[in-house]
Order: C-alpha cells, then structure tokens, then sequence
C-alpha cells in the first residue's frame, strides 16, 4: 500500500457525499490497524454557507496522515455524484493519473438554468481531465439506482465502483458493513444492491476498454 | 445502549467528527450541564448531546444566546456541577461580559468553555482568533490537533478547570470540528459532583466580584494562580517535546498548525530532522519545555492556524533571556499569513522555501488554474420556495416608490444571502453607477451586514444622525431578533427612530441545522412549547405600528411594508412563512403543478430575478420554464410574471 491514499467525493447538497466519504474512511478504518501510527484515517468537510443545492467535497485521506484536506493535485481518486462537481474537483485535486469516477446524471447549477453560463459537455470533461494526466469513467448511477430499487442510492452506487477501481483499502465486507451501518434499516437490501450494481458497472466498462 | 457511537463502550474505535468528539469528552467527563447557541461550525456539539440525552443525565439546552449559554453554564459550576458551553467565534463577543468578568472569582465544578473559530472564514463574518480571549480572560487555553485529541481534551479541560478552579478554553476550528477521524473512546466516570453552595468556598465572597476585598483583590488572586496553569502546561500530556540532537532548527507546532506541520515535513523529506514542540495547551506558554527546545537553537519556527498568539507569547518569553535567536511564523519574519486558513500546501512551501528545500508542490498547477478559471461556477441560492424571496420581491416592488437611496440594513441568517451579490458580477470602484447599482437581484438587497442584531442599530444611528436621501429599513430573522435584538426595539421605541423593521419570521434557525427557538413551538429536546408571541411582544415594548402579513402574498406584502414604511417612527412588519425545507420534510411537494406557458413567456426575465433556483431561462428560445424537480407550487414567480405566463394550474 502507498504511505498514503487521498479521495476527494464530490457532489451537491442533499446527494450524500458525506455520507458517502463516512461510509468509505469507516471501511478503511475497520480493514486497517488503526492502532499503529502510520495509519490513520481524516475526513474533512468542505461546503460553503451550508445551503441546499450548493457544492459539497468530502476529502478522505488514508495512511501516514495528520491533516484533514487533500492537497493540491494528490487525489488519486475522485468520485463524483455529478459531472460538473466532477470537474471542479478535479481541475483543483486531481494527481497524474488519477481516477475520476462520474455519476452521468447532471444537476445544472442556477448559474446555467438561467442562462448566465453553459454546463460543461462529457466531452470538455474527459479533455480537461485527460490534460491533467487523469482517466475518468463515467457511470450511470442515476439509472443504476432506480433498478437497486431507490434513487436515493446514487452515492451507494458509486461507492460500488470506487470499491471495484481497488483504490480503497479496504475489503469488500467491511465496506458492506459500513454502508449497513450508517443506513436505515429498511433500505439496506437496495443499498447492497447498489453497491453491487456500481462494481458490477465499472468492471464491465473497464474490462471493455 | 444506543447505537450512536457517542454513547458506544470504552476502548472502542470510531469514526467521530470533532464536534461528536467534544460532545463523548464531555459525556465520558460526566458532564452535568449543557448550553448552547447553534453557530457553524460549532452547532453539532449541543446536537449530538440532545440526541444522547435520553441515556444520560446531564440538562441540556439551546439557550436564546450565547451569553445566556455562558452564564447557564458558569450557574451550574458555582452550584460544584461539571457544564460545557459551545458557540462559533462569534458567539465569544456576545458571551464576553460575563466571559471576562467570571474569572476574577473562577469556578467550582469543572466549567469547559469550546468556541469553534473558523480561518479562511468559510461560515462567519470574521476569521477572529478566539485564542486571543483566552489569554485576555487569563484562563487556560488548548487546541486539539486532531478529532482524538478533541475527545481527551475536552475530558481534561474538565480535569484542568477543578485543579485550577477556573473555566477552561478548548479551542476548536473548522478543520476539527467539521472534520472526522479514527478516534479510540475512553471510560465514562461514573460518579458525578455533588451540589452544593457555599459564598465564602475558599476566598471571602467567592462569586461576587465586588464583594470585599473587591475586584482588585480578585484580579490579584487571578494572577497569584497563574504560576500553577504554567506548570500543569509544562507537564501536560498534549505538549510533547521531541529533541534532535544538535538541531540548530527548531519547530513549534500548535492545535491543528502540528497537523499540517507534520504532513508538510514529510511531504519536504524532513521529518525527525528537527526538534519540534507539538503544544496542545497554548495558554499559558509551557515556559520550561520552551527552553529546553531552544538549547543551541537559531531557528525558531511556529506554526499555527489565526494569529500568531503562540508565537506572540514565545516572542515576550524569550526576549529577555534568548540571544541569537531568529524566530519565522506570522509577525515579523512572516513566512506564513496571519489571514486564511492553512494546509498542507501552504506550509510545505513556507518550509520548504525558508530551509532552502527545493520543493514543487503541483506539477501541473499551471494546466490546473487555466481548468480552475473555466470551471461554471454553483452559485450558493435561497432554496426553492424559499419565504425570503417573497420578502426581497415585495421589498423591491415597494422601493421602487421611494426612488432615493434607500438603506437596507442586513443581519446575520439564511436572509443574509440577499447580501451575496450575483456570480461572477463583483463591481469595481470605477463601475458606471448604473452597473454598481442595478438593484434587480434579490441577491443585491441588504447595503449592510455585521452580526447578530447589528443591523437595527445602524438603522437607529442612520435615522438619528439626519440622513434623508432615502429610506431606512432593517431586517432580521426570528432567532436573531430574540437573539440579539430586543433591547434595540426598546431604544428605537425611546428614542422615537424613524425607521422600519422587517422580522422574517420562519419559525426555526434554519442557517445552522434547524434548531428549534422560543418561537417554533418546541422545546431544545422536541417536546411541545407554547410559541413565544412576536407581535405581542414589540406592542409591548411600545410599537404601535406592528403588522403581519403572510410571505407567499405580494401584493398584500408590498401593501403592508409600504404602509410601515409611510408611518412616521418605529414601524414593524412581521413577515409570515415557515422554511420551505421543513414544509418539504413534513409534506413533499409531488406532481408540481407550476409552469410557463411559452406562448404567453416574453423573456423579460422578472421571474429569473426572483432569484428562485427553481425558475431556469432559455437563452436561445427566450423563455422562462420550471424546474419541476425543485419547484414547491410556493407561487410567487406567477405572482411575479407580468404577463400571467406562469400557471399554477397544471398542464392541460
């Protein structure tokens, strides 16, 4: 394992980032020694004045670390619950060769719904994130989470591919018990499932690319 | 016991935030007493305790504000009960009076006084370093570097506070209370203090500062102590000193500043080179483990998150007995910013380039800022629904009858967003007036912003003085106005202002989480409360001019604010609406029935001005349309449309 591992999860308010960055750094925490020095695990929690709809980044970082927030250009994961949040963090954290995960499904931000400026489209995504040395794999989230049974399993459905990149150090069973944990108990089965469903979901792209 | 991992068995390991942590130290500590004010980021330490109340024993309230907090929690510790008050930066200057005045006198059961600062300002008015009053106080002060250390501080402060009787300062930031962390719990106490009252504990007039001796002989004693705080900094748990041999550098890192110092030196290839000071107990100075450090030392660095207060203090220390010495951190020799927040970035190039350390960050930083430039920005809005956009649209409706310069005074609350100013549009100095002053944003509204309460004061001191170009208005929302407010309606009343005042009144304090007030109906745990009566209240003060109107209703609206605004005195207009969020949360609003009819649609825009991020604008086609995903059916963009384009009917 690398000294340290940085992931920034990004989305708007009210998608479940955090809940999403929790549910991943407790993974981590439960596969991981937690009692030796060089592993640590810190979640800082990045949003603006706190409003609904507004930009949320949640930074994870892992291993031999103290501080809570991802430096400039050491992500090595990103996952996105929207593309133009996506894009906004990885322009600022991205490593070389880092990945980008993106869940397809837009929220246009109201500088765009009233016309004052244009959603980025996936391919000014790709270019821009291809220019900083990363690769980006979009997903169907959205959909993917209707069929887990509720599309309020979006970020369960991206924690399922950010699980199956590898770049979480963590095993698939504490990640399963942490998602349990921290839903509610009668959304449990349509979180596994999405969590499945995103896995299944980036290996079948990657293994196709 | 309860599945919140705050109430989870000792020796356990979890994922806390700073705020959960501060809250299990407490609980661990046996605290009795818990009072609070929400203030991001400071809210969820009073939170996570209601919540945990039912399996404890402790009381536990949202105070009206942050003094009162205090005061409940310093009541509670002359009686020998272990209290806990929480507030943001901010809420230190509302405590103050009694904050400084407590001291001269001190405490009896242990008394932890946590303020949650916030660099870089993400959430407050200032970046105000609140180590600062704690030094002015003359009270112990520490700063956890992590969320383990906000647990077993907290846990201590109460340990600290009954050896030293006296309240103890934890200083949090942004960066560890909204931060979370592997965090191991410790064993809760289980034996609490016994109650009891004595006016003489130890010293004549113990908590009666003018008792005799009096307040002098009170200061002194205050003073006669401080020898002992130093020697518990010396021996303290959370300054650890780590020595280099013949290490002519030397580092002192404080609170969350040995975070980033420690990432930042293994980032520079540097750790272990150097003797460094990790202090966790930053008031008073830990003096003995400050010379032992600087034995054959010539550099002197500090690294700390706000003001150089520590360094401040290493400065004053070693001036008399130090020579040969040059001290870097944020006075003189400024390596680092007394402004903004730090990371790891920052403090790995501010070490780096002081030790000579070739060192790049970011290779790709200039491919980054050119994307970073480009990226479509996410304006922060009032919610979809929102009853402040029916305030700022009748607002300027009305203004536009009073054609000079109007002043709008602002406060502090989800309203302070009319204030934000439009993405991307801030106006230069040399800006044409017409473009400084287009006055159509709902955005653009409030001319003045402080804090909680400060804007109907700087009303009654623009009436007073004579101004005359134009109206003088003021607004705040519920939980400011009983916050912050009600002695200024008492001098307008007195002093006969001539001004007028807008309570947007919501029914909850929405800005920090929705925490209940006097005026929700319920209690700080949930259970029913009688509200308190606004209306009735400003009568009684003397207002004679009070009037209610409903937010979703803009003619009525506009007539009544006009009606207030025509009167001459002190005139208030209680605007009606509850946050649209706990609408939704109670009753959803489904199959939205708001749309535009495109025929009917002739781009003016008015609708798009409400400011509402529910209404979107075709650019190419010219025409409104509604985001049926966010809209609530609230009405108010048809109640806007000049042209009756917007239905609220559904479509056929």
């Amino acid at each position: 394992m690398k000294q340290e591992i940085n992931i920034v999860v990004a989305g708007v308010g009210g998608q479940g980032s955090i809940l999403a960055s929790h549910i991943i750094a407790e993974a981590a925490m439960c596969s991981n020694d937690t009692r030796r020095e060089h592993f640590k695990v810190r979640v800082g929690e990045t949003f603006g004045a706190a409003m609904r709809g507004g930009a949320v980044a949640s930074h994870i970082r892992l291993g031999l670390v103290e501080s809570p927030l991802v430096g400039s250009g050491r992500a090595d994961l990103i996952v996105a619950m929207e593309p133009l949040e996506g894009l906004r963090n990885a322009a600022k954290y991205l490593a070389q060769d880092g990945l980008v995960l993106v869940n397809r499904a837009s929220i246009p931000p109201v500088d765009v719904k009233v016309g004052n400026f244009e959603y980025p489209t996936e391919d000014m995504i790709v270019q821009s994130i291809g220019n900083l040395g990363g690769k980006v794999v979009f997903i169907d989230a959205t959909n993917l989470a209707i069929k887990a049974g509720t599309a309020k399993t979006v970020s369960v459905v991206m924690i399922g591919a950010a699980y199956a990149s590898g770049l979480i150090p963590c095993t698939e069973e504490k990640i399963k018990q942490s998602i349990e944990n921290r839903v509610p108990a009668k959304f449990t089965k349509a979180n596994l499932d999405a969590f499945a469903l995103g896995a299944e979901e980036y290996r079948r792209i990657t293994n196709g690319s | 016991m309860s599945s919140q991992p705050v109430l989870a068995d000792g020796g356990t390991r979890h994922l806390l935030m700073g705020n959960e942590a501060i809250a299990r130290g407490a609980i661990e500590a046996g605290v009795q007493l818990v009072a609070a004010y929400p203030g991001t980021p400071s809210s969820e330490i009073c939170e996570v305790l209601i919540d945990a109340a039912p399996h404890c024993d402790y009381y536990v309230e949202w105070s009206t504000n942050e003094k009162i907090a205090f005061e409940m929690a310093a009541g509670a510790s002359l009686v020998g009960a272990r209290s806990i008050v929480a507030m943001k930066n901010a809420g230190l200057n509302v405590a103050m009076d009694t904050f400084m005045t407590l001291p001269y006198g001190g405490v009896k059961g242990g008394m932890v006084i946590v303020v949650a600062d916030d660099p870089a300002a993400h959430y407050s008015s200032t970046e105000q370093d609140t180590r600062f009053a704690a030094a002015y106080a003359e009270i112990p002060c520490l700063e956890p570097m992590d969320q383990q250390e906000a647990l077993e501080m907290t846990k201590a402060a109460f340990e600290i506070s009954e050896e030293m009787e006296l309240p103890v300062f934890l200083r949090s930031v942004s960066r560890i209370s909204h931060a979370s962390g592997d965090v191991l719990l410790g064993d809760l106490r289980e034996e609490r203090n016994q109650l009891g009252f004595n006016k003489h504990y130890k010293l004549p007039f113990r908590w009666n500062v003018y008792g005799p001796p009096g307040a002098l002989e009170k200061h002194k004693w205050l003073h006669s102590i401080l020898p002992k705080a130093k020697e518990l900094s010396n021996i303290s748990p959370f300054n650890k000193l780590n020595l280099v041999p013949n290490s002519k550098t030397a580092i002192v890192m404080a609170g969350i500043g040995a975070a980033y110092g420690i990432d930042a030196l293994r980032r520079i290839g540097l750790a272990d080179q150097f003797s460094t000071l990790k202090l966790g107990m930053v008031y008073p100075l830990a003096e003995k483990l400050v010379d032992e450090l600087l034995e054959g030392v010539d550099t002197l660095i500090v690294i700390e998150e706000g003001d150089p207060v520590v360094e401040n203090q290493i400065r004053a220390y070693v001036q008399s007995n130090t020579s040969g010495l040059t001290i870097y951190g944020k006075s003189i020799n400024k390596i680092l910013n007394p402004y903004g927040e730090l990371n790891a970035d920052v403090v790995s190039e501010a070490l780096a380039g002081l030790l000579g350390i070739e060192y790049c960050g970011d290779v790709m930083s200039d491919v980054r800022q050119s994307i970073i430039e480009t990226v479509t920005p996410r304006s922060s809005t009032l919610c979809a629904g929102c009853s402040h956009l029916g305030t700022y649209a009748a607002l300027k409706q009305v203004l536009k009858k009073y054609p000079g310069i109007n002043i709008i005074n602002g406060d502090i609350g989800c309203y302070e967003q009319g204030g934000y100013g439009v993405a991307g549009t801030t106006p230069s100095p040399n800006d044409d007036e017409s473009k400084k002053y287009p006055n159509i944003s709902t955005y653009e509204m409030l001319d003045t912003i402080h804090v909680m309460g400060s804007g109907i004061g700087l009303a009654q001191g623009q009436a007073h003085v004579g101004y005359s170009d134009g109206k003088i208005l003021a607004v705040a929302g519920d939980s400011t106005f009983i916050h912050a407010v009600l002695p200024s309606v008492v001098n307008c009343v007195y002093s006969e202002a001539d001004i007028t005042f807008l309570v947007l009144d919501n029914r909850w304090t929405c800005m920090t989480g929705h925490q209940p007030n006097p005026n929700t109906g319920l209690s700080s745990l949930g259970e029913p409360r009688e509200r308190l009566d606004l209306e009735k209240v400003v009568r009684a003060f003397g207002v004679n001019h009070v009037m209610k109107a409903n937010a979703y209703d803009l003619e009525c609206l506009s007539e009544t604010i006009h009606h207030a605004l025509e009167h001459k005195g002190i005139s208030i207009v209680i605007v009606e609406g509850e946050c649209m969020l706990q609408v939704q949360r109670r009753n959803r609003t489904v199959n939205v029935k708001t749309h535009v009819i495109q025929d009917k649609c002739i781009g003016c825009r008015a609708c798009v001005n409400l400011g509402c991020p529910a209404v979107t604008f075709d650019k190419v086609k010219r025409k409104a349309g509604i985001d049926p995903l966010t809209c609530t059916d609230c009405g108010l963009c048809s109640q806007i449309c000049p042209v009756n384009a917007i239905s609220k009917k559904g479509r056929d």
